[in-house]
Formats: structure tokens, sequence, C-alpha cells
């Protein structure tokens, strides 16, 4: 509202509240840009999280994912549903296979999951649904997730050459596609995934068997425990009918097998918002005070004609208000399209589809209270103080005083001791910026921990090229892949799935029907191995002489908590109980959870003499296509041999997954580090021009005395630089525990362990140089301005 | 009327304070132009800051026209210093964003005195009395200082206060406009309000019908002058 002289719609007191936000406008929209900025920011977290939330129902448990899969090597027949279907806990069963295939894609093999339904019409759970072509799919042909479109480089109309480990390679006709959100995006986890029908894979040269029960429990909220023990008792059944069940896969129920890293970014982002109005709050209480330091005589005048404390408080309240209700106005919509386009790159992560992308209205509810409540609480300091002010103490009051100066500055430097002139001010100004700049290095921090942490997938790991084997072969082959070209070395290790076995119980793992994620497998290297060289966290490596030594990567000693090096454990080979001795812990970036024994001691313990199951091979190859190459002739050279591959898979794709996993938190603490950064210069920038502001006459004086304006502009440069100077120390000092902290949590939650501890250079630097930028631009145009006033114009200021 | 009783004031500052008011003892009869007169540092602004309640004393009480000025909290004196009292400042302090009617209807906002429109009314009716109506719509920057001084006390007015209080409000007037101030603030005693007016020249007394002279923070001389005689009939009322 423009109130020109001679409007007379409101009363003086508002007519004045209003002229003085005319008068201070640039302030005013540097508190409005900050809370805006904030409340975009929290409204965009808030409104996606719920979106996410919802969604999550609405697409992962639409699936209905059932409670626990049992493993039958037999397979499962009408008799073993029937049984389970009869259980009192049990709501519904169906017979489903994963099959481990490979498919060609533009002449390299890549890992592709095919799931076996025998009934697409019944699905009983895990369900999916179509989205184009066929359905169910013809024999002979599949249906594949949209996410896997890019891995098979194949969609709907095309084909893919597959093989599995008993058929030959089949070209298999791509007829439709599903979107299936109990899967992590193929993409991700750099694997096709297929969807077949029994007699499809018995084309494909597999026994038509179903190996998979899997159970639904008429108690849809059991925990873990409760679902193991049906799932026990199923399974004791099953052996008092003859039928084997090696293992129990239960998942984390309800939980998407990507769930946690949403968890963490939400949380981190809602973290940062958070912040980030806590500091616009900072800034408006900042400007505010300036601002009521500027008008303490005015204050004073209205007090001395009558008007109360609380009639003072009320109006500069109703200030702070006006400005969050305008930060909300725009907010509001801004924040509902960045929820939108955060919830859709989130669903992408956790392979969603955002059926309802509404915001409920308790997210804008917050968003109104924050973005009026937080300002006012911040700014009810200034304002009490200001508005209690005695009238006498007010209206003697000249501009910016140095009464509260205590601290003994006379041997400072000039540019200092102005700067400390308002000690209050000055702390809030620092503060400020320093909030900013710490979030700002750790934001940045963290992302270079990420890259850290990536970083170890190849220090830690010294192969290029992991090959599994269908079945345990001669441990010569190794010698054969050697004169490979391009191969410099080859180790061949045992390998087989494993658990922590319960004597007299069938295994329970917390495997995904997807088989990859939650997984534990046990690994044997041979001795001295030189492929590896993980970080032990406690206790030691394997030595060549360990016979009942196991070494437990991070993941595995999370999955069992309670265990301590020394300890014995039971792990389970092919349904066999075996007991170890934990010897040590180790810290393995990029992997499920992995127990490490001696190939002496896995060949004698699984009776595998001689045989191993995976190599692990190290080429000269620099680029990705010279890779690919020595892979092709290492194929090669296996399939002349007659050896079944399973996956063949270079190092590179577990980076590829990795970063693709965590992209997306990177990204938006990048994004949020962005935002801090500018609330902390809007912060100088304000503190700077009421600082100069507040000296015109202080300028006039230094003038009539002979200051020219290049040696006032110096002054007052200098000064904010000192300003910038010192809250750049107090952000780095606070940037190093909160960097410690980020990557503890971000780690933790989305990856076990925490990020390596990364502080570089680089961000101190960055923010160093932004906010010499900022304190120049912010100082140069008032400083500009005041030293170009006439003297007499100057004088007569405040 | 307005009785001072062993009022002291101390301010903070060096060993053991500065004493701005020693143990003042004195009485003001109503509807007098009270001149306060001495030196500078001689607590003569001090005194009226206490008298009008914008400053507390720290010893002794101060009752002005019945009510115990001292005892109030500061909610009550800021009410009672609304309705009770019409401060004239020596550098006007007119609030520079609004105009000089808006600035004359701000005390009646805040007392709640009149309906908006009635106190436009009354503010139009004070800024004609003391000569500066067509001057309503300005904002002070737009003023000369004899203007602006009129408008503050115009100001003043606009509660119908028992009591003006101004300090030093000739000081940044020329002569010829102060004399013009002065006569204004006689003709308020006439009708019937006491005028506190602090200055420290002599000549400026002429009209007061009391000259209170300060020195080192207490009462030297109070003496009775015949400046009346130059007041404006009485039938010149302010409303």
């Amino acid at each position: 509202m423009k109130l020109t002289p001679g409007t007379h719609l409101l009363s003086p007191r508002w007519i004045k509240l209003i002229r003085d936000l005319q008068a201070e406008k640039e302030r005013m929209l540097f508190m409005l840009l900050a809370i805006t900025v904030s409340l975009i920011a929290v409204g965009a977290v808030l409104g996606g999280y719920a979106v996410l939330t919802r969604e999550i129902a609405a697409n992962y448990l639409g699936t209905r994912p059932f409670h626990a899969t049992l493993e039958l090597p037999g397979g499962g027949g009408a008799d073993v549903l029937t049984l389970a279907r009869q259980h009192p806990a049990i709501q519904d069963a169906e017979a489903r296979d994963v099959v481990l295939a490979r498919a060609d894609v533009d002449g390299n093999w890549r890992s592709l999951l095919l799931f076996v339904i025998d009934d697409f019409a019944a699905m009983r759970g895990n369900t999916f649904t179509p989205l184009t072509g066929a359905w169910p799919p013809a024999t002979g042909s599949m249906l594949i997730e949209r996410t896997a479109i890019s891995m098979l480089n194949a969609d709907v109309g095309g084909r893919v050459r597959v093989k599995t480990a008993h058929g030959t390679v089949r070209e298999v006709p791509v007829t439709g596609l599903v979107h299936d959100p109990g899967l992590a995006p193929a993409w991700q986890e750099r694997s096709g995934y297929g969807y077949i029908t029994r007699d499809t894979l018995a084309a494909l040269g597999e026994a038509p068997l179903l190996h998979e029960l899997r159970i639904s429990l008429r108690d849809p909220a059991a925990s873990s425990q409760a679902i193991e023990t049906v799932a026990a008792d199923l399974a004791r059944q099953l052996a008092e009918r003859g039928q084997t069940v090696h293992e129990i896969r239960v998942p984390p129920p309800r939980q998407h097998p990507h769930q946690r890293q949403m968890t963490t970014i939400l949380f981190m982002m809602f973290a940062f918002s958070l912040m980030a109005l806590v500091l616009s709050g900072i800034l408006v209480a900042t400007s505010l005070n300036a601002m009521l330091a500027r008008q303490v005589r005015e204050i004073g005048v209205m007090k001395a004609i009558g008007a109360r404390t609380a009639q003072i408080a009320r109006m500069y309240a109703l200030l702070v208000a006006a400005i969050g209700v305008a930060a909300v106005a725009v907010a509001i919509p801004v924040g509902l399209a960045g929820s939108q386009v955060l919830a859709r790159a989130v669903a992408n992560l956790l392979n969603f589809s955002i059926a309802d992308a509404s915001v409920p209205i308790w997210v804008f509810g917050v968003q109104v209270l924050a973005g009026i409540l937080v300002p006012l609480l911040i700014a009810a300091l200034p304002i009490r103080r200001a508005s209690r002010m005695s009238v006498n103490v007010a209206i003697t009051q000249h501009g910016v005083g140095s009464d509260s100066l205590r601290l003994r500055t006379a041997k400072l430097p000039w540019p200092m001791r102005n700067a400390l002139r308002r000690p209050a001010r000055l702390v809030l100004t620092v503060g400020l910026l320093a909030a900013g700049g710490a979030m700002f290095m750790t934001a940045l921090n963290v992302s270079n921990s990420w890259e850290r942490n990536i970083a170890k997938v190849y220090e830690t790991r010294h192969y290029d090229v992991e090959v599994r084997f269908h079945e345990a072969q001669a441990t010569a082959v190794a010698q054969r892949i050697l004169a490979v070209p391009g191969v410099t070395a080859v180790e061949a290790w045992g390998y087989s799935p494993t658990a922590f076995a319960k004597q007299g119980q069938v295994d329970v793992v917390r495997t995904y029907p997807d088989r990859g994620h939650a997984s534990f497998a046990l690994l044997a290297p041979p001795a001295g191995t030189r492929l590896v060289d993980f970080p032990v966290l406690a206790g030691r490596w394997l030595k060549p002489d360990d016979t009942d030594a196991v070494v437990l990567n991070h993941a595995a000693a999370a999955q069992a908590p309670q265990l301590r090096v020394g300890d014995r454990v039971d792990l389970s080979i092919d349904g066999k109980a075996t007991s170890w001795r934990i010897a040590g812990i180790v810290e393995e970036i990029g992997s499920a959870g992995v127990a490490y024994v001696t190939d002496q001691a896995f060949a004698r313990i699984a009776g595998l003499p001689g045989q191993a199951r995976m190599l692990r091979v190290a080429t000269q190859a620099g680029a990705s296509d010279a890779r690919t190459a020595i892979i092709r002739a290492i194929e090669q050279r296996l399939a002349g041999d007659g050896v079944g591959v399973e996956n063949a898979m270079p190092l590179a794709e577990l980076r590829t997954a990795m970063a693709d996993h965590i992209v997306i938190l990177i990204r938006s603490l990048v994004a949020l580090a962005a935002v801090m950064a500018a609330v902390g210069a809007l912060g100088l920038s304000s503190a700077m021009s009421v600082s100069v502001l507040e000296r015109t006459r202080e300028f006039g004086v230094m003038k009539t005395i002979g200051a020219t304006p290049a040696r006032i502009i110096r002054l007052v440069v200098a000064e904010s630089f000192f300003i910038g100077a010192l809250s750049w120390i107090a952000a780095l000092i606070v940037s190093v525990p909160l960097t410690w902290l980020v990557d503890t949590l971000v780690g933790n939650l989305g990856f076990v362990a925490p990020l390596p501890f990364v502080i570089a250079p680089g961000p101190p630097l960055m923010w160093l140089v932004l906010v010499a930028v900022v304190a120049l631009i912010a100082t140069l145009v008032p400083a500009r301005r005041a030293s170009q006033m006439s003297v007499a114009g100057a004088l007569v200021q405040l | 009327m307005i009785e001072l009783s062993g009022v002291g004031k101390i301010f903070p500052g060096g060993e053991g304070g500065f004493i701005a008011l020693d143990h003042i003892d004195l009485s003001l009869p109503a509807g007098e132009f009270v001149a306060i007169v001495g030196k500078s540092g001689s607590g003569k602004s001090t005194l009226i800051n206490l008298i009008a309640g914008i400053d507390r004393p720290s010893s002794g009480g101060i009752r002005v026209s019945g009510t115990m000025v001292n005892e109030l909290d500061e909610s009550r004196l800021a009410a009672w210093r609304g309705r009770n009292v019409g401060v004239v400042f020596q550098s006007f302090q007119l609030l520079p964003t609004l105009t000089i009617l808006e600035n004359v209807m701000l005390p009646m906002d805040f007392c709640q005195t009149l309906p908006p429109q009635q106190a436009r009314e009354r503010a139009l009716r004070l800024l004609a009395q003391v000569g500066v109506a067509d001057q309503a719509d300005k904002l002070p920057s737009g003023l000369s200082g004899g203007q602006q001084q009129r408008a503050a006390i115009a100001r003043a007015l606009a509660n119908d206060p028992p009591l003006i209080v101004a300090d030093e409000p000739t000081g940044n007037l020329d002569s010829h406009t102060a004399q013009a101030v002065l006569q204004l603030l006689a003709n308020l005693a006439q009708a019937g309000k006491t005028v506190l007016m602090v200055t420290h020249e002599r000549d400026m007394t002429q009209f007061a019908d009391r000259i209170v002279t300060l020195a080192d923070g207490k009462v030297v001389a109070q003496t009775a002058t015949a400046g009346h005689a130059r007041r404006l009939p009485r039938e010149v009322a302010y409303a």
C-alpha cells in the first residue's frame, strides 16, 4: 500500500508503520527474502515428506509385500501352498521364484533378475501393475520393469538375449512394461528386471519349479520377530512332511529397500530447512534491531506523547508479522511447487509413481505458523528492549553510540573498534553469517566425505572385475584367466550365501525378494590376498593359518550388533551351521553383509577343496571400453571352457550404483547450503547497510575535518571485512563438529557406517571468497552514498 | 498544582554518580507560565522531565494535580502522561514520516481520546489555532522551524492536558519566531494551562508568571514576574 501524505484511511500509528516500511523497503526486502526462501525450503521438504510417506503406502505397501519367503530347494507344489494357507496366522501364500540370469546388452552381459509368476492374474502379494503391452506375457516372452529399459537397452517390441544358469542363450521378446514399486530402480541396482511365466522359465532351460514360498500374515503390522516365529513354525510343519526349507527371508516389514535413504534425505533436508528458518528469524531480529535503533528517538517521542510500552511493542510486532504473512503468501505456492519436484525426485529414487501429489493442509499450517511465529519469537527480544526503553534515554540517544563498548579496544585498528561499537549487533551479524557459513561448509564437506566414501570402493579393492560362477570350479581356472590379455592378477575365492545360524533352526536372513538388499554372504579369499585391503575397525584381518577365524564386514556386524571380536558365531553354509570365532571387523564400503574366512577353512567346511565360486580379476584397463573388452575376453575364455557365469560385474558398476543411491542427497545438501549462504549474505548486507546509515552524521563530521570519500569507503569496507573474517573463523570452528555429526548421521542412517570425516580446504576457501565479495558489495553501495553526501546533508541526519 | 518534596536525581557514572538534582522542594501553582532557568548542567531539563514523568527521581516525591507521578508504573505513567502532559521539545521531534496533521492526531490515537474523524477535526482546529492549518498535509521536513514548533505545540495540546512542558522550545528558532512561540505558550497559560518552560536565555522569560532559577541541581531563586501583562486576552481559548 502506498500511503501518501493526506491519506487518512488508518490511524496515525499504522500510517507511520506503513511509511516506515516504505522508507526501509530495502531492509524489509532483505527480511522478506530471507524468510521466504527458508519457508519455501520448509514447505518443499515438509510437503515432499507428506506426499512421499503417503505414497509409500500407495506404492510399496500397495504391492502387498509378503512378510516372509521360505526357500524350498525342492520347489513348492499345491500341497505346500495348502499347508501354508491353513496355518492360523497366515493370511495368504504364493509360490514364486527369482532366477538370476544374464542379458546381452550390446555385446556385454548384464545381470538380469527374472521373476517367475505362476499366475499373473492371481497374484496374492508382491504385486506389480502392467503399464503397456501384453498381460500376462505369452510363453517365451517377458515383461520388463519400467526402470530396466535403460539397463537392458530394450523396450516393448524389442528382444533381449537371455542366458540362464542351465540354459542356452535365447532371444526373448519384450512384450510389455510393468511398474514394480517393491523394487529399487533397476538403474540403481545395475541390473535388469524381467517377469516371466513358469513355462517361459522352462523354455529358457531351467526346471519349471518355484522355489520360493511367500507368505503374508493375518496381522499386517506384525513385527520381524512375529513373522520369524510364524515362518519357522511353517518350516517345521513342512519339514515334518519331508519338505526341506533351506532359508527363511524376512525383510524389514513394511519398509521399502530404500526407505532408510529416503528418511535420511528428508531428515537432513528438514533439519537444514529449519536451520535456514531460524537463521532468517535471526536476520529479521538483526534488521529490526537496526531499524529500532534508528527509531529510538521516535519511540521516545511517541512514549512522551502518551504511547504505552505495549502499544509500541504491538506496532513493531505487527510489522514483523506482516513480513511473515507476506513471506508465507509467496512461500506457500512456491514451496508447493518445490514439494512436487522433491517428491518426484525421491519417488524416482524409490521407484514410486506419485498417484496423488496433493500436499495435506497441515503442511501449509506449519508454514503459516513458522513464517509468522519464528520471526516474531526471535524479534521479541529487540522489540521488548526498544519498547521498554525509558523516554528520557530514548530521546537523548544520538545515532550510534559507544556506551555499550566496555571492551578494551583502544589499541585495536579503527575499523575493528567501529565494528565493536554495537557488540550485540556484532554478535548477531557474526552469528548469522557464521551459521550460514558453517552449514555451507558442512554441506560441501559432507559432499566431499561422500566422494571420499565412494573413493574407498577403489582404494580398498584392487581388482576391476568380479566373476561369479553358477557352480564351483577348479581354482586352476584362475590361471587360465590370468593368460587373458590385459589381465594382471586373478584370485579364486570361495563364495556361499550365509546367515547367522541358530542350532536346530532354519536360517533366517533379512534379504529382500530382489536377493540383493540386506543380503549376507560368506567369502573366502586366498591366503594373503592382494586384491582387497579393508580398514580394520576391530581385531585383525585373516591370517593364512586361521582355521576357524571369521572377519565380518561392518554391514554384517550391523546385522548382529551384539557380536564382539572374540565371540563365537554360527554361520550357515548350505543349511549347515558352522562355528567360527570372530577375529575382526572391517569397513567395506559399498557391500552388503559379508563374512570372510580363509579359503582353506572354507574348502574344508564346504567340502569343496581346490574349488572356487568366484574370481576377482585385476586388469590394466584404464577406461571402461578397455575393461569391457577384457571382460568379453574373459567371458569367451570361460565359455570356451564350459564354465557357467552367473555374473561378471566391473567394479565401476558398484561405484555407479552407490553414487546413484545417494546423489539426490548430496545435491539437496548443496542446494540447501546455497540457501544458507544466501541468508547469511543477506544478514551481512543488512547489518552493514544499517551500520553505514547510522553513521552518516559521523561521516559528515569526518569530512569536515578532512576525510576524503575514498578514506571513508576504505574505513567502512575494512569494518565489513573484519566482521566477515570473524564470522569466517566462527563458521570454520562450528563446521568441524557439524560435519562430523552429519557424516555420522548420514553414514549410519544410510549406509551403516559413518562417512569418512573430511575437512577439505576448498569449502572454507570458497566461503571466504564469498564472504569477502558479499562484504564488499554490501558495504560499497551505502558507503559510497554516505561518502558522497554533502557535509551539511550528512550533519542533519539522525 | 505541582509539588516536589526532597526530589533528587543522580545519574550513574563517575564516583557515586552525577547529582543532577539535589533535594528539591518546590510548589508551583496551576495555571501559571513558569520559566525554569539556569546555566547548562544546572538540572533544569532534568527537573521538567521528572515533573512530566519522562524520567524518574532517585529520591523524593512528585505530585501533579493530586497524582504521585513517581509512584506510577510504566504503563500507568504512559497513560497519565498522554492525558495530563503535553511535551514540547527543543528540536520539535515531529515524526518525520507523518504529516503535520497526523502528528497532531497521534496522541489522541495512542490515548484513544477521540475517534479518528473527531481527532482529525480537533487536530485541524488546533493547527488553525497555532497558525499552521494550511500546512496540515505536509511532512515536517517541508516546514520551517517555527512552523514545526507551532505544530509541536498543537500536538502537545491534542489531548487537552492541564500541563504543558517545553524544554528550550525556542532554542532552534530565530528571535522573531521565538517571540511568536513564547506568545503561544503564554496564551496557553492564560487559557488555564500550567506551562513549564526550560530556557537558558533570560530574555525568554518575559512572558512568564514565575521564574525558578536552578544552579548545581538546587533551586536558588523563585520569583514572580509581570510577564502575564504581555499575554493575549483570556478569551482566546485553546480547546
